[in-house]
């Protein structure tokens, strides 16, 4: 909803307004500038200067003493290349099946009369009061007999189902798929697969790509898991693997703040690009509207 | 039910099929496994021993778990009383439709959340470097009474973990409070105007209980999040497997995560979960019934 | 298909491209099998040396060729523990650093991971040729589990540039009283901001390390020869209260540059600590991070606590191991032999590193002697092995690891202790010193004791 612009909530000059939200907005951004001139700088000039070396070039900066080297050093030298595919195929495949599998869950418990149904919801509703923690040792020893530990299935198994994702969708069902719409596509001769994919999916395309994204970047981001489950290093993920780099190369600052960049900035980009539903996706649990 | 009839009594259980394959495996029954679990004492999951009450006995006297439970509540404590007026400030400033770059500064000061939680230990261990580090070196710059060898990492670990904690989510909760702030009605804030109530009055009066459930939603989030803090004390204090000086940065879940993983008994590491799920739940339940009798 | 591509969301789009290429590449680059024997290890020194070994046993070996890859310490330490754990795969041959070994030992001994060295080393009658404190940290319950790799003899590291311009002379330095006296003057504040930018001892409360080394070398111990905790014996009270006046108050001498931390290096540059306890491999490390400080730093034997005492400690310590997930134990462990016993190992060892071998046939090598032009031409290699006898011995425990954290987490309190209560003389601060490790005591004995499977052992 539109705000009246007169709206009288807390209005000293509008300037104050700003200059506050430049100086939090820069102590936000600080540590992303410092990391970006750390990784190019040279290990010499990490100490002399906290962001861009002095000397004699444009504002007083030793632009030459800046260099690429160390992001030519990550993708040649080291195993970045595979970690940063890995982090692709388990975030884009984990949350991709993690979207259609809620959205499939929720339609039937939104749209479907059964027995059981509402022993059912409470029973998986109820599960996302269990902290992750408890379900890591039993989960790791389900995996352990399967023969599932060190592989990718270990990993994408059990992110295929959160209950978070499948409350969301239910709800999303609800709000916004009609029952009528439904009825007279059945009436029809509408199979039941195409009217899940012809037509309940493409009505809620909002919450599909908002929760895609969220469950896209919390994969990405996952670090416990990968390291319990994933032992060989050709299957790891790349927090795994510049932690690991950081462990290696401790005293290459330039190479670990190169390599966190390198990592950082795909998220990133797919989160500039899709903010809108990335952001609405993430209150609409908790925010009406 | 119309369409009850329509459809085979089958349909809704193939659409769900995938989800409770995986629900079962991964979330249901590990459930269950941890009750037994925490019988047991194992050594990996090949070598178990029934020890029937003795992790809970151990439990209750375990120095080393209440240091952790400690900590974890001091780190809990600080994000209520840091993260959520700092998201709310930010919102406010933000709530302004005549703000220009408005949603310029909501990108700017949501983006630390998008960054994970083991890149944001990597920055955070550079920049508390003492000396070096960009923390230290500035203040020192700036102030110069400030000591350079300000030991953040080592002797203030918790504030370090809150630093790192707000930058990272300041502005995650920034976004549930602007959404909240665009749903309070202006005609309520321009009658409170009219009537001539201050700006902090119209806040406390009107703003504040417009935006009562989302606040709950968020203490609730907020808490739950941080009694689960984990990433950052093990990452950032790598060398003592999450432990820090003095076991000053243990928090539960590295505890848990310690003794099922290092010394391999998932037993007592189930024990542990199961302690924690009972005070997350108590304080669910709790902040529910609270909520509702706010309400009535 | 404009239809199509409108029906769901750009991001749909890009996460399904992602998906699919990615798919494609994964199945495609497959994970390469591994070619013969594995050997894992978490330093880059190590690594190199094995490689070179590795290479001459290629050529005599090519039905059973070793490989030998670098990996850091905690994510060798989890992949080997998942390994013995759940069966994951691990190498045949592992490296395992002294803060590793501990879990390794915690369940049953039928379960340990590692083949049981014992037999092969009395059959072989290798056991007397060894440096026999080197065995103490790889047995567990009367088993030897691996072959020692160095004695890890610790000396102190002094910036000698800075002593000899003051006009000091180390050769007056007996005891930690004397160094400590001797080298006040350079505690100098360079940046006139009232605090000192130089200190003489390279430790603080909250090092991992410095007060084991440091408590064993006053003759202290955390564990006796059985691998009972003996946190609280007077004698460690003792140490530690003149321990933390060494880290605080107005009597405060040491601060510490992280060794491993990010600047620490940057710190031992600019003479933020004068003196450091160095094992040899921390000698053999200085003198690659920063060869353009050479002729700065020289070594002499730990000033002893009492006059006549000790004048050396241990610090770190690596063993070998063969998995016994491996196929092919008896080529793992022919290799080992070769790599560990060998004086062309000693040598590169010794030229790499400045590693000196727990072998002694190879102790007389000439190697030794030869002056080393970054400690200041000294023969850095004989002064270490002259100290070899001398080295404490430290027994194997699964606990080792926890009584190390609580032994900094007694001297940290004390410190603070101290602090509140501005008491910075020795006698004051003993009794809480003992209060603190009869605390920590009560704590590894109640973790000692739940273990039921030890308790199954005994």
């Amino acid at each position: 909803m539109s705000t009246p612009d007169h709206r009288p909530l807390l209005r000293p000059s509008t300037l104050v307004i700003y200059v506050l939200l430049v100086c939090f907005g820069l102590l936000t951004l600080l540590p992303f500038l410092w990391m970006i001139c750390a990784s190019l700088k040279s290990k010499q000039d990490f100490y002399t200067s906290q962001f861009l070396p002095p000397g004699d070039g444009l504002f007083g900066v030793a632009w030459d003493h800046l260099s690429l080297a160390q992001f030519v050093r990550l993708f040649r030298e080291l195993p970045v290349p595979r970690a940063m595919l890995n982090s692709v195929f388990l975030a884009s495949v984990g949350s991709l099946l993690a979207t259609f599998f809620c959205a499939a869950g929720g339609y039937a418990l939104a749209k479907f009369k059964f027995p059981g149904r509402e022993l059912l919801t409470t029973l998986i509703l109820g599960t996302v009061v269990l902290p992750g923690a408890l379900l890591l040792s039993p989960r790791f020893e389900t995996l352990y007999h399967l023969h599932l530990v060190d592989h990718y299935l270990g990993i994408f198994l059990p992110a295929v189902a959160p209950a978070f994702g499948l409350y969301l969708f239910r709800q999303a069902m609800v709000n916004s798929v009609p029952n009528d719409i439904l009825e007279s596509a059945r009436i029809d001769g509408c199979g039941e697969v195409r009217i899940f994919f012809t037509i309940v999916l493409p009505l809620i395309r909002p919450m599909i790509s908002a929760y895609l994204i969220i469950a896209f970047i919390a994969l990405w981001n996952d670090f416990i898991t990968p390291q319990i489950i994933l032992q060989s290093p050709e299957l790891q993920p790349l927090p795994v693997a510049i932690f690991e780099l950081k462990g290696l190369y401790a005293a290459d600052y330039n190479l670990i703040m190169a390599g966190t960049l390198v990592s950082i900035a795909p998220v990133m980009f797919l989160f500039l690009l899709l903010q809108r539903e990335f952001i609405s996706g993430l209150t609409s649990g908790a925010v009406k509207g | 039910m119309k369409s009850s009839r329509l459809h085979s009594p089958w349909t809704p259980w193939l659409f769900l099929a995938p989800f409770l394959l995986s629900f079962g495996a991964f979330i249901a029954w590990p459930a269950v496994r941890s009750l037994m679990l925490a019988f047991e004492q194992t050594y990996g999951p090949k070598t178990t021993a029934f020890v029937g009450t003795a992790n809970l006995r151990f439990l209750v006297h375990d120095p080393f778990l209440w240091t952790a439970v400690g900590n974890t509540i001091v780190f809990t404590l600080a994000a209520v009383v840091l993260q959520i007026p700092a998201a709310l400030g930010l919102a406010l400033l933000l709530n302004r439709s005549d703000l220009r770059g408005r949603r310029f500064f909501r990108l700017v000061f949501f983006s630390p959340s998008i960054v994970g939680l083991a890149f944001v230990a990597i920055m955070f261990s550079f920049m508390l470097e003492k000396r070096t580090g960009l923390i230290n070196a500035s203040l020192h710059h700036l102030f110069p009474a400030w000591n350079p060898d300000f030991p953040w990492l080592d002797r203030y670990v918790m504030p370090s973990l809150i630093l790192a904690q707000l930058w990272l989510s300041a502005g995650f909760y920034m976004v549930y409070f602007l959404a909240a702030l665009q749903n309070v009605p202006g005609e309520l804030l321009d009658a409170a105007h009219i009537d001539g109530a201050g700006a902090w009055q119209r806040f406390w009066h009107v703003t504040l209980p417009e935006i009562r459930p989302v606040l709950n939603i968020i203490l609730l989030l907020v808490v739950t999040g941080s009694f689960q803090l984990f990433d950052l004390p093990y990452l950032l204090y790598n060398d003592t497997a999450g432990s820090g000086p003095d076991n000053h940065a243990l928090t539960v879940v590295t505890y848990l995560f310690q003794t099922g993983f290092r010394s391999g008994d998932l037993g007592y590491a189930s024990a542990i979960g199961w302690m924690l799920t009972l005070v997350l739940v108590g304080f669910a339940l709790i902040q529910r019934r609270l909520a509702r009798a706010e309400e009535s | 298909m404009r239809s199509l591509l409108k029906l769901f969301s750009p991001g749909l789009w890009i996460v399904l491209l992602m998906a699919v290429v990615s798919t494609v590449l994964v199945a495609l680059l497959p994970v390469r099998p591994n070619h013969g024997m594995q050997m894992w290890t978490f330093d880059a020194n190590h690594a190199k040396i094995a490689g070179y070994i590795a290479e001459d046993w290629n050529r005599a070996h090519p039905s059973t060729p070793v490989q030998v890859k670098l990996i850091t310490g905690a994510a060798l330490q989890t992949r080997m523990l998942s390994g013995f754990y759940s069966d994951t795969p691990v190498a045949d041959l592992i490296e395992v650093e002294r803060s590793m070994i501990g879990q390794v030992f915690a369940g049953p001994v039928a379960d340990v991971g590692f083949v049981d060295l014992t037999d092969r080393l009395d059959r072989e009658n290798l056991r007397t040729g060894i440096n026999e404190p080197s065995f103490s940290p790889w047995t567990t319950r009367g088993h030897i589990f691996g072959l020692p790799h160095d004695i890890h003899p610790v000396m102190l590291m002094y910036r000698s540039d800075l002593v000899e311009a003051a006009g000091i002379d180390v050769s007056k330095i007996e005891t930690w009283d004397d160094y400590f006296r001797l080298l006040r003057p350079l505690m100098l504040d360079l940046d006139g901001d009232g605090r000192p930018d130089r200190y003489l001892l390279n430790s603080s409360p909250t090092s991992l390390f410095y007060h084991e080394v440091l408590l064993l070398q006053g003759g202290g111990r955390l564990f006796d020869n059985a691998n009972h905790p003996k946190l609280n014996e007077p004698l460690n009270a003792r140490i530690l209260a003149k321990m933390a006046t060494w880290y605080t108050g107005p009597t405060q001498v040491a601060a510490e540059a992280p060794i491993g931390g990010t600047s620490a290096i940057q710190l031992i540059r600019e003479g933020y600590v004068i003196g450091m306890l160095a094992p040899d491999w921390f000698a053999g490390q200085i003198r690659v991070a920063i060869p353009d400080m050479a002729g700065k730093f020289k070594l002499m034997p730990l000033p002893a606590w009492e006059k006549g005492g000790r004048r050396t400690s241990v610090l770190g310590g690596t063993m070998l191991g063969i998995t016994k997930a491996g196929p092919t134990t008896s080529a793992a462990w022919a290799f080992a032999k070769q790599l560990y016993l060998s004086s062309d190992t000693a040598h590169r060892l010794y030229d790499v590193a400045r590693i000196v071998t727990p072998i002694k046939a190879n102790w007389n090598q000439p190697f030794y002697d030869e002056p080393d032009p970054f400690y200041g031409n000294q023969r850095i290699g004989r002064m270490y092995i002259q100290l070899a006898p001398e080295v404490p011995v430290r027994p194997s425990s699964p606990y080792y690891p926890m009584t190390q954290q609580l032994l900094s987490s007694v001297v940290i309190r004390l410190c603070r202790y101290a602090d509140e209560h501005r008491l910075y003389d020795v006698p004051s601060l003993v009794p809480e010193a003992q209060r603190l490790l009869d605390e920590a005591q009560a704590r590894i004995e109640a973790q000692i004791n739940r273990n039921a499977f030890l308790r199954a052992d005994r």
